[in-house]
């Protein structure tokens, strides 16, 4: 008795030897693993361990897996019932055939298609934690990593910020494997690559990068992955958070990374020698490196033909500049330069001014911030409650601001076709950045006139020229000169001649095969 | 996309940036001026001879700095006559662009005083130019080349729609006759519609940052053509509408010719405050090139950070820009400038080259 006791504590020590030497690893008592795991994972509430026997095997087993995460029909239809069956024609067999525990289990067993091993206890608990179940066997000293984690993923809809006409009806979702196959989907192509990185020092989520790998510029690919290595933050909730870690001037007002929802968008984006960044729980897909043009163009430029392409592209491009100007050039011509518009009109604004108490600048301003007010108010507001209060809102205020005299009616018209061009532009970064920019050109037109604006041109287009998206110039292709890019730029050149790829992302293979 | 030792800019910018440098400030009183000195509407012709004259001129300094690949004027006129002349020359280059950026800050605030801005101060229109083109410069040659190439396209189509849109008050027949006085009076000119190409001297600084300096010559000789051509066809236009005694009464004849009609039916009627504000988006690009010039310059001497220069010279650049007292102090600025450049930039780059020849020095 003293005897067997003492063995029973050498092994104890042994154990716990080991447990000291290496105490990441499973030391295969079976006890031991669980309490360790227990002690570190298990006193969630959410951790379910389940003990049981291997019924062929005559083993006991633990199975470790996370309600909600862990699929439970996979773990009782394909391992527990299987694990669990004694058949004793099984057992003969088992009994003759020497093979290890190890071995019985994944060539049998398992009726799963993922099955990971591991030795590391932290590596394990860190898949049960992703979803995954964790099985231990006694005797073993390895964990089984059961893929059986069921994707929480929501339909894939038509994204709401980018809708168009005529296109696919395709976005993307939360879940990063359902965004991959996504991408996958539209190229069937070996040289489609997906890269995945683990970034978040607290939190590791998965980011991949995706890529043309016989198009994309080395370098360019190169500096991406040097600036997402560089990101050191404990968590990333939204890819925002990637593009304000990499991106060249924070302090710049315009987005120097596009983000898009449409996988058709990412798609031809790397089919142009870019670099897409997709990121685990977001819809929004980052595409890297941006021009300033490609912010005013729409995937539907493409789609139609060329010509009602090129026309709506252009009409795109007067719309932003009419809602980056209009307002400004209002407060210009009626304040100082009265003699450069014809006369009937400077009349006719002089008369509609007469009353108004304010200068042009605050009228301007008045309206200009209760329009922005106003939508912000409509895009937090339920769906209907947000349209009537449009209406409520635009007709009602505006109309009795022009009766109580207020302001005139002109600059009510001026602000209502500011903020309608300003929908037209299809990223809401670029929106934001020129309805933001706006007042600061009303500004300078209230001190200087014509020449403010001027002023503020010189100040934007000096900004912009020192802007670069990954080494790219932000304004090319329009500076500097590409002329062969420029097929693509203020108009949209019939497909037959877009025959190479954009000259000004070095791209490895030129033309588009 | 490779990391390079310093910016290099193309050769379609510098096409640009010789053609705009050159445009800037002649172009909206050289109809005036040319006419002054040839008294007949004979100017174009002056002012293709003048172009001429300058092209040889601009063979010798592009010769020059093509013995010297990768280096500024700055530092090889040291090379060349050793220490204490070269640093004198560099001066002279150094006080010249200085003087130039003030003339023209200071021509653009009389000429928006003028037409858009009566009674506003000149510091108030000057300072916040200054800051700009501190913020542009401070980016290096790239950004200044990159924004040459935004205004120039901007500032020819403009130009060319309001000189066509000014035919319905062309009249040939005040051109004729051509030659009516014979040669003389064409020669006359000469100095002036030389003068009026002054600008294409930024190619002495400007080759260095070349990608491809083996096409220096062509830019050159292309972006003279473009302004040549352009003074001519603005001549031509305004002689022909305003005649040579309505162009010699007037201090920017260009924006006379473009009050003298009226588009109606259009949002706007007059053209003449439009074309000036692309004329001052322009000016801007010359200004801040030569401002960049100038800290360049000081930075070879001196060995020293630029941005250390860019922010030194800001408040230099604004007190010389408010010395003259009026506009005809300014205009007398103007032609000291101009006068100046006759000597220095006809003589100079000659005996450099010369020099170097013979002493055989090259980098």
């Amino acid at each position: 008795m003293k005897r067997r006791k003492s063995k029973t504590e050498d092994q104890q020590q042994a154990i716990e030897k080991e447990v000291q030497s290496n105490p990441l690893n499973f030391t295969g008592n079976l006890s031991i693993d669980l309490d360790r795991i227990r002690s570190e994972i298990g006193q969630n509430g959410d951790v379910h361990i389940r003990e049981f026997k291997i019924g062929s095997l005559n083993a006991r087993a633990a199975l470790i897996f996370i309600d909600g995460l862990a699929d439970t029909e996979i773990i009782n239809n394909n391992i527990l019932r299987s694990l669990m069956s004694v058949d004793d024609q099984d057992c003969e067999k088992n009994r003759n055939i020497e093979t290890s525990t190890r071995e019985r289990l994944s060539t049998h067993m398992l009726l799963i298609g993922k099955v990971n091993e591991t030795s590391n206890i932290q590596s394990f608990d860190t898949a049960i934690l992703a979803g995954s179940a964790g099985l231990l066997v006694e005797g073993t000293a390895i964990g089984f990593v059961l893929d059986v984690a069921k994707a929480k993923t929501r339909n894939i809809e038509e994204p709401l910020s980018e809708s168009l006409v005529r296109g696919p009806r395709v976005g993307f979702v939360e879940q990063l494997s359902d965004n991959t196959a996504l991408l996958r989907n539209l190229s069937k192509t070996q040289d489609l690559a997906i890269n995945t990185f683990k970034v978040g020092t607290k939190i590791k989520k998965d980011l991949a990068i995706v890529y043309m790998r016989d198009i994309v510029d080395p370098q360019l690919l190169e500096e991406v992955i040097q600036r997402i290595q560089t990101i050191n933050i404990d968590n990333l909730p939204e890819s925002g958070y990637v593009e304000q870690l990499i991106e060249d001037n924070q302090f710049s007002p315009f987005p120097q990374i596009q983000n898009t929802e449409r996988p058709d968008r990412v798609m031809g984006a790397i089919l142009e020698g870019r670099v897409g960044i997709l990121l685990d729980g977001t819809p929004f897909a980052l595409i890297l490196p941006v021009t300033f043009n490609m912010l005013l163009q729409s995937p539907e430029d493409y789609y139609e033909r060329w010509i009602s392409g090129t026309l709506i592209r252009m009409l795109r491009y007067l719309a932003a500049f009419i809602a980056l100007f209009g307002p400004s050039l209002y407060i210009a011509f009626s304040s100082f330069h009265q003699g450069l518009i014809p006369t009937k009109l400077a009349i006719s604004i002089a008369a509609s001014r007469e009353g108004v108490p304010f200068p042009p600048l605050i009228e301007a301003l008045i309206m200009e911030i209760s329009i922005e007010i106003l939508r912000e108010a409509g895009l937090r507001l339920p769906k209907p409650v947000g349209q009537s209060l449009g209406i409520v809102g635009g007709l009602i205020v505006g109309e009795a601001a022009v009766q109580a005299g207020i302001v005139s009616p002109i600059m009510v018209i001026v602000v209502a076709v500011t903020a309608i061009s300003s929908f037209t532009l299809p990223h809401y970064s670029i929106g934001i950045t020129i309805r933001f920019l706006r007042f600061v050109v009303m500004l300078f037109s209230a001190v200087y006139g014509l020449y403010g604006v001027v002023l503020f041109v010189l100040l934007l287009c000096t900004h912009l020229v020192k802007l670069k998206s990954f080494n790219v110039p932000y304004l090319s292709p329009a500076v500097p000169y590409q002329l062969s890019d420029l097929k693509d730029f203020l108009i949209r050149a019939p497909l037959s001649m877009m025959k190479r790829r954009p000259k000004l992302m070095h791209t490895q293979e030129s033309k588009r095969k | 996309m490779t990391k390079q030792k310093f910016d290099q800019i193309t050769t379609p910018q510098t096409v640009v940036i010789i053609s705009n440098f050159i445009l800037g400030i002649g172009i909206l009183t050289l109809p005036r001026t040319v006419t002054e000195k040839v008294k007949t509407p004979d100017g174009w012709i002056t002012i293709i001879l003048g172009g001429i004259t300058a092209l040889l001129v601009a063979i010798i300094m592009v010769k020059l700095a093509e013995r010297f690949p990768g280096k500024s004027i700055f530092q090889y006129s040291n090379e060349i006559t050793g220490k204490v002349i070269g640093s004198v020359v560099s001066l002279c280059i150094i006080i010249y662009y200085l003087t130039l950026s003030s003339f023209e800050l200071r021509a653009m605030s009389e000429t928006t005083r003028l037409f858009l801005l009566q009674g506003t101060p000149n510091w108030a229109i000057i300072l916040p130019f200054i800051w700009i083109g501190l913020y542009l410069i401070t980016g290096g040659i790239n950004p200044i080349a990159r924004m040459f190439e935004i205004v120039f396209p901007i500032t020819i189509l403009f130009f060319l729609l309001v000189m066509f849109l000014g035919i319905k008050v062309f009249d040939i027949n005040n051109l004729r006759p051509v030659m009516g006085m014979g040669v003389m009076p064409v020669m006359k000119g000469l100095t002036t519609t030389s003068l009026s190409f002054v600008g294409f001297e930024i190619i002495l600084i400007i080759y260095m940052y070349m990608k491809e300096p083996t096409r220096a010559l062509k830019a050159t000789v292309i972006g003279l053509s473009i302004s040549l051509v352009f003074y001519c066809v603005t001549f031509i236009m305004v002689i022909g509408a305003l005649s040579i005694d309505g162009a010699v009464t007037q201090t920017w004849p260009v924006l006379t010719f473009i009050r003298s009609f009226e588009i109606s039916g259009l949002f706007v009627e007059r053209f003449d405050s439009l074309l000036l504000v692309i004329w001052i988006m322009q000016l801007f690009t010359t200004f801040a090139v030569c401002y960049y010039a100038a800290a360049l310059g000081l930075s070879h001497i001196f060995n020293k950070n630029i941005n250390l220069f860019i922010y030194g010279l800001a408040p230099l650049i604004y007190i010389v820009s408010m010395m003259p007292r009026n506009i005809n102090e300014m205009f007398q600025l103007g032609s000291v400038i101009g006068n100046f450049t006759l000597y220095f930039f006809s003589c100079v780059p000659v005996l450099l080259l010369l020099i170097s020849l013979m002493r055989g020095k090259q980098s």
